[in-house]
């Protein structure tokens, strides 16, 4: 600790020769990062936008204007973001009263069965409402053997994304508003009870206010999921109900530079959106949560529901969404050992089962590549956004109020201001032509670029709870080893180092098991003689009902996919869990 | 041995520090005392090479030490909260400074176990992650951890103060003996006046980054120089001027009634009158039982005093039992 900053001078002038180098290496390697793959790529994206044909103007968004498929997208965008903040609201506050507020009896299988989105999301979750609700699903079969007449394309447009949506994106509420749930002191329900409240009035008056500013911040997250949505609208949107991303996508693909310049446009207009609500979380964050002001808290105790013909009605419920929740990846698992035959006609016979389509996934080069290169780029981009972010919250936690460390931390934290497709296609327009600042190499249908993708959209939240970790740490630990003889290095290495290493390695676990199923930055950046698991299954996914074998191996991805991240969360949040990764 | 000549700390626009003169003998238990914020710690990382002082400079037997980095000065610390690593065995804790230094195997182990055994750690102990100790084994493992690498000075930043009672007064006990054993120049910092009274040589009182006084406990409790160090070391009376004005009438001693004038709980006699003292009639109004001695609360022309008196076996007395109260004006402290 420095009483009076010394200045930079004298600062490098007590530095070793080594340390010297080090920290001109390490300068050297951000500022390279931040500019080239960042600030340059969103810069170059701006210049397409704006500056078209080497001038300043706005056509681009007159182009927007006129093309009625953008407007189209952008309209349903704005019309999907807040229905689903709603009904993602009205779900995921009923799991959490449900599992930890009342009574139902059951309510732990409840909630394994509600946190299964934790395991199974994204591309893969929508491929699984697909093989149930599609024309050919499980439950169209067994509705239009009862309604011979009835449309087997039912499910399909906004209402079929909706409800898609609504049962995907409720994690957060499962993770933060159960939280803050458990955070509520049951003194406080006891002292109303105590002065007459009804049960009713407690959770209305006492209950709910506690999980506000969580839910405020949980539905915001939902709003910017809707107006982001891409796997959804493009597996069951159908043509009638296509979104803001899928359109970029479709504009990015074409060859003409009007498209591609409209493709850049929409992506700007999704950056700005999610900008701007972004900004109104972080004001509802910096209002703060509500802290029990007791000196020995108690523990929720669950209450009993008093009126026998609500009590039955919430349990109904509490299993119809179980039902719901289960049923895809039970079939999912079920069906993954069915043989092809089966699977087309969507009936499950016991007899048949083996492990055909697991030696298939196994044997056969097609179908094990993606996983392998899913699981190569994960492992990677995990790493070396840990190892970055490590380095960087080093620098900040030994310069915080300096103008290089905040400078460096806004940098990292700047991926989160933007949508996963705005970073991809600025990175695609920037590096599909030689930049000096990329040592004059086309980056684009090279394995780079994913890599960079992933690495830059997992900074924020690397940084978020890296930062934390290292604020959390004990300066006297630092002071202690100083005191001891130790240099800055190797205080770091034998000491702060090993005491993040478990927040840094489950960071690194949750980070890879996220980009393992990433569709969104995949289907942009991906190379083409390399697919991942996320464009592999949502290709197979769109030929579902023409070829069987193609759903088989699906299934068998979801089905590791479910074993992979349920080893991750287990490792991260369950038994062998981290404290800091918990709180 | 420690020379601190005209120490100034600041932080921003804040002056931590002013003016800061000590001298540190070798050997000493020297104690820096004060309220929260008073500027104690910040001296202590000061001497330790923690903070760089924005003026005067730090002697360590005679040589300048003020721009020496931490990691050479060779001063032992004990921190507040121990500041063990938690990821290291109790036996790599201790041998922390050594694998530093680069000292051979077979010397940290050896010394690693001679230090164990002085401070009453056992073999199977030392094998132990931290988390596995007591508080008190705890605090031995950073004694021994600061004193392993022979440094000339060992400082402690409240060692003490995350303890219960009775561990602290157990611990307390220990430290003075190992201070003893060591015969290591010691720098103590507490806001607990018991501590530094039982186990200093020498005591700083600080007061808002400035020092009150220095001296041994007795003349710091004593002889208070200022009135903040009389307030803050002990329980104390401050007399009203007509009280004052009484016992100067009463023996003759030139007294200011308008000065700010105290004495100490123990030095009011009750039904113990003598021809040196000034006596007063006075009346019970409260009584508080500590075992050791009983603390009354006293009604006396219109002031109320506090006293202690000594549970010797005799009947206590009671809520509006009057009594008769002598003051020795030699016990007064003037200000």
């Amino acid at each position: 600790m420095q009483a009076t900053k010394l200045p930079l001078k004298t600062r490098i002038a007590r530095m070793t020769p080594a340390q010297l180098a080090l920290s001109c290496v390490m300068t050297a390697v951000f500022v390279w990062f931040i500019m080239a793959c960042m600030i340059l790529p969103i810069a170059n994206l701006l210049k397409t936008v704006f500056f078209e044909g080497g001038k300043l103007s706005l056509d681009a968004f007159q182009k927007l204007i006129k093309s009625p498929r953008a407007m189209k997208a952008l309209r349903n965008s704005f019309i999907l973001a807040p229905t689903l903040s709603l009904t993602v609201g009205f779900v995921g506050i009923s799991l959490v009263l449900i599992t930890e507020y009342f009574d139902i009896k059951g309510a732990k299988i409840l909630r394994l069965g509600y946190l299964t989105t934790l395991i199974y999301g994204g591309v893969t979750l929508v491929s699984g409402y697909k093989f149930i609700y599609s024309n050919t699903g499980v439950l169209t079969n067994l509705l239009a053997s009862v309604f011979p007449n009835m449309n087997r394309n039912w499910f399909t447009g906004y209402w079929a994304v909706l409800f898609v949506m609504t049962f995907s994106c409720t994690s957060n509420h499962m993770i933060f508003l159960r939280n803050a749930m458990r955070a509520v002191d049951f003194q406080t329900v006891e002292a109303a009870r105590n002065m007459g409240a009804s049960q009713w009035y407690i959770l209305r008056r006492v209950v709910l206010p506690v999980l506000l500013p969580s839910l405020f911040a949980v539905t915001i997250l939902t709003f910017i999921t809707g107006l982001c949505a891409m796997s959804a609208p493009l597996l069951v949107g159908g043509k009638d109900f296509q979104t803001i991303n899928p359109m970029i996508k479709q504009f990015a693909d074409m060859t003409t530079t009007s498209a591609k310049s409209l493709s850049a446009t929409l992506s700007l207009v999704l950056g700005l959106a999610t900008m701007l609500l972004l900004a109104i979380m972080t004001f509802i964050e910096k209002r703060g949560h509500y802290m029990s002001v007791s000196k020995v808290k108690t523990k929720i105790v669950k209450q009993k529901i008093n009126n026998p013909v609500v009590n039955v009605l919430v349990h109904i419920y509490a299993y119809a969404l179980f039902v719901i929740y289960v049923i895809p990846v039970v079939l999912i698992v079920l069906f993954s050992f069915s043989d092809s035959a089966h699977i087309q006609l969507r009936q499950l016979d016991f007899s048949t089962f083996s492990l055909k389509n697991y030696a298939e996934l196994l044997s056969k080069t097609t179908a094990y590549k993606p996983f392998v290169v899913s699981i190569v780029y994960s492992a990677l981009a995990a790493v070396i956004v840990g190892m970055l972010v490590v380095i960087a919250c080093r620098y900040i936690q030994k310069h915080k109020n300096g103008a290089a460390a905040t400078t460096l931390e806004y940098s990292l934290m700047l991926p989160w201001l933007l949508p996963s497709t705005l970073i991809a296609l600025s990175l695609i327009l920037a590096f599909n032509q030689s930049r000096w600042y990329m040592f004059n190499q086309p980056l684009v249908a090279t394995l780079w670029l994913l890599l960079i993708g992933y690495v830059i959209i997992k900074l924020p939240f690397t940084m978020r709870m890296t930062k934390a970790a290292f604020f959390s740490l004990d300066n006297a630990l630092e002071d202690a080893a100083k005191n001891m003889g130790a240099g800055e290095v190797y205080t770091f290495r034998r000491v702060i180092f090993p005491v993040l290493l478990p927040t840094v390695m489950a960071i690194a676990a949750l980070n890879f098991n996220s980009l393992l199923t990433d569709y969104d930055m995949s289907a942009f950046l991906h190379h083409p003689a390399n697919p991942t698991l996320g464009v592999k299954i949502k290709s197979l996914t769109e030929e579902m009902g023409n070829s069987s074998d193609g759903v088989a191996l699906t299934f068998v991805y979801a089905v590791l996919m479910m074993i992979i991240s349920s080893i991750v969360l287990y490792l991260v949040y369950g038994r062998g869990g981290r404290e800091s990764i918990k709180e | 041995m420690i020379q601190l000549n005209g120490i100034e700390v600041r932080f921003g626009d804040f002056t931590a520090l002013k003016d800061i003169n000590i001298h540190v003998k070798e050997g000493q238990f020297y104690t820096f005392l004060g309220p929260s914020g008073c500027g104690k710690t910040t001296t202590l990382r000061t001497i330790t090479g923690f903070i760089e002082p924005a003026a005067g400079t730090v002697m360590v037997k005679g040589k300048d030490i003020t721009h020496v980095p931490v990691e050479r000065r060779n001063i032992g610390m004990v921190f507040q909260n121990y500041a063990l690593f938690p990821t290291m065995s109790v036996y790599e804790n201790i041998a922390f400074g050594m694998r530093v230094k680069k000292v051979n195997k077979t010397d940290i182990d050896r010394r690693v176990k001679e230090m164990a055994l002085k401070v009453d750690l056992t073999e199977q102990q030392l094998s132990r992650k931290v988390a596995e100790l007591s508080g008190g084994q705890q605090q031995r493992v950073a004694i021994a951890r600061a004193l392993v690498n022979n440094p000339e000075i060992i400082c402690l930043d409240e060692p003490l103060s995350n303890l219960d009672a009775k561990l602290r007064v157990q611990l307390r006990e220990e430290l003075k003996e190992m201070q003893a054993k060591f015969g290591i120049t010691t720098v103590y910092v507490t806001h607990d006046q018991e501590e530094a009274l039982t186990l200093s040589d020498c005591i700083a009182v600080f007061n808002k980054g400035f020092i009150e006084q220095i001296g041994t406990p007795n003349e710091i409790y004593s002889a208070s120089k200022t009135e903040f160090v009389c307030n803050f070391i002990g329980d104390i009376n401050k007399l009203t001027p007509k009280v004052v004005q009484a016992i100067a009438q009463q023996t003759g001693r030139a007294l200011n009634p308008e000065a700010a004038t105290y004495i100490r709980l123990e030095r009011i006699y009750v039904n113990h009158s003598d021809a040196s003292r000034a006596a007063f009639q006075a009346r019970v109004i409260g009584a508080e039982y500590f075992g050791l001695y009983i603390k009354y609360l006293l009604e006396m022309d219109g002031q109320t005093l506090k006293c202690i008196d000594k549970n010797d076996g005799r009947q206590y007395l009671k809520k509006g039992d009057a009594v008769e109260v002598s003051i020795n004006p030699a016990d007064l402290m003037v200000y």
